[in-house]
């Protein structure tokens, strides 16, 4: 007897599904219900519904902390837009024969960890690191310069990591750029600065989209790069997370502030869906 | 005057590249410096290398990231091989609903992916250790492991397995004889994404070994944040660095052979 082939699809599907719904989601909703008080410290459920894990995040210096995430994962996100557009378009558009080996120049620093290139920007950075250890052996300063532990350092380890992120997906829209359009432009009588802002920009629209939303979000849940880099003022979401569940191990809080941070996420996500939809709609 | 605008911008993209490759660079030349002070260079030499050989922490930490990266590409293979199967061939109901659940773990940042994990096992009371980290890393290396497979079965020419089938063969047969060896490049480069997301993976490793654990990023990190830099720590980053590049060229040796 032949199986049909719904259930040859089901049979195929079902170890991934099963594994997916009791190692990832089933996980999510634990949270959700820590963060409503609905388990004890002992792990049993109890009759609780509250929202004072919610209140507390209120009350406390934490939204500070999402607005300083917010604040940086924006600025890697407008550095990183900025630094990275003149690149994929030197690669995409002027770099004719160059063009695979330039492309693959930015594809491998995806191939190595962030933990790997936050280290090796520390070996710079650091008091005893190359830059200072070369200005005092110049005799140029006589005391190290405190180039890391700071929020500066931070932004410029997260442009470090993240900008690949951002030139992919603008070298792939530009890629697909009609140049007959800039000719077109450019024979109409319109500058090189108008042909650009009314052009290229507006036809790049989907990889600048694209790019921000690869960089923003992975930014503002950012662990490594703070925690290696920063100082107590750079502290971002992500350490506090760290700090509340393996430090503090306060489960309940820790869930509220988690939850909230997911909340975020998927509004920004949602927020980005909509533009790309209308960016469609005005395509059309 | 426009060939200036572009040997500026070939100018600017030059320091741009400069930016993204010098630290690792420098990171990898001072691991071979005979010096304990890491930036005056005193000459070449493998003594960090060969501390790094005599310290059984290290090898503990390497023999645990290469198991729990191996277990987590071989599941990761067949269970993204069978989903695959199912995404590409068969349409039904709440096939985009399935799509997007099988990319979360993707788009969603890691740390709450981490920490819900954590959370799941302290509630049903699993022991942190080795086995977790490896039931973590597979439930979002099956997503990555997923496209990889799946962009090489779209290109799949079905008239080979019709040929099979006509032949006799049942589907079964046809599978292992027809159909698996052409996507198995697809199939071995999506486990070796596996092996490399797992590799690399510090952060739900670190919510989810437990303290008796070590895997080498939790072994980097953990110098890192404790001592800062030193040459046994750029010499232990450029090993794990080499073999990341390594596993990289393969995957990309593999997505180009044709079938």
């Amino acid at each position: 007897m032949r199986r049909s082939p719904k259930t040859n699809a089901g049979l195929l599907a079902s170890p991934t599904v099963v594994y997916l719904a009791i190692f990832f989601f089933a996980p999510f909703a634990i949270v959700l219900l820590y963060s409503f008080g609905m388990i004890d410290i002992f792990r049993q459920l109890r009759p609780v519904f509250t929202f004072e894990y919610y209140f507390e995040f209120f009350s406390s210096v934490v939204p500070g902390v999402f607005a300083r995430s917010l604040l940086m994962a924006f600025a890697t996100t407008v550095a990183c837009l900025l630094l990275g557009y003149p690149m994929a378009y030197h690669i995409a558009v002027k770099s004719v024969r160059r063009k695979e080996t330039l492309l693959l120049l930015v594809i491998i620093p995806f191939w190595v960890s962030f933990l790997l290139r936050t280290y090796a920007l520390m070996t710079i950075l650091d008091v005893n690191g190359i830059i200072n250890v070369m200005l005092s052996n110049l005799g140029l300063i006589s005391k190290p310069l405190s180039l890391i532990y700071n929020p500066q350092a931070v932004l410029l380890g997260m442009v470090y990591n993240y900008l690949p992120f951002m030139i992919l997906p603008l070298y792939a829209s530009m890629e697909k750029l009609d140049k007959s359009l800039l000719e077109a432009a450019g024979s109409l009588g319109a500058g090189p600065m108008r042909s650009f802002l009314r052009v290229t920009l507006p036809l790049t629209r989907s990889g600048i989209g694209a790019g921000s939303i690869l960089v923003f979000v992975p930014a503002v849940g950012e662990f490594i790069i703070p925690q290696l880099l920063g100082g107590t003022e750079s502290f971002m979401v992500g350490n506090l997370i760290w700090t509340l569940f393996l430090k503090a191990r306060n489960l309940w809080f820790g869930s509220a502030v988690s939850i909230i941070l997911i909340a975020l996420v998927i509004l920004i996500i949602g927020l980005y869906m909509k533009y790309i939809s209308r960016g469609e709609e005005m395509a059309i | 005057m426009k060939k200036l605008g572009d040997k500026i911008l070939a100018g600017y993209s030059g320091l741009m590249f400069a930016f993204l490759y010098v630290p690792i660079l420098l990171m990898v030349i001072f691991s071979f410096n005979d010096s304990r002070l890491l930036a005056v260079w005193r000459g070449f030499s493998l003594r960090w290398y060969e501390s790094l050989m005599a310290d059984p922490t290290v090898w503990a930490a390497f023999y645990n990231s290469i198991w729990v990266g191996a277990l987590t590409a071989g599941v990761s293979m067949v269970l993204g091989t069978m989903t695959a199967f199912v995404m590409v061939r068969y349409s039904f109901r709440g096939k985009s609903l399935l799509d997007s659940a099988l990319y979360f773990p993707i788009v969603i940042p890691e740390i709450t992916e981490a920490l819900s994990l954590l959370l799941f096992y302290v509630f049903t009371g699993i022991p942190l250790g080795g086995v977790t980290v490896v039931i973590g890393h597979i439930a979002f290396a099956i997503s990555f492991a997923l496209i990889v497979i799946r962009a090489r079965l779209v290109g799949f020419d079905r008239s080979v397995e019709e040929a099979a089938k006509s032949l006799g063969a049942n589907e079964l047969r046809t599978f292992f004889h027809v159909t698996l060896p052409i996507i198995l490049p697809g199939v071995i480069a999506g486990g070796l994404l596996a092996f490399t997301v797992s590799y690399d993976d510090f952060i739900k490793t670190a919510f989810t070994a437990g303290p008796g654990f070590q895997t080498l990023p939790l072994r980097i990190y953990a110098m890192a944040s404790r001592g800062g830099v030193s040459p046994e720590l750029n010499a232990l980053a450029t090993v794990t660095l080499v073999v990341s590049l390594m596993l990289a060229v393969v995957r990309l040796r593999l997505s180009k052979t044709q079938s």
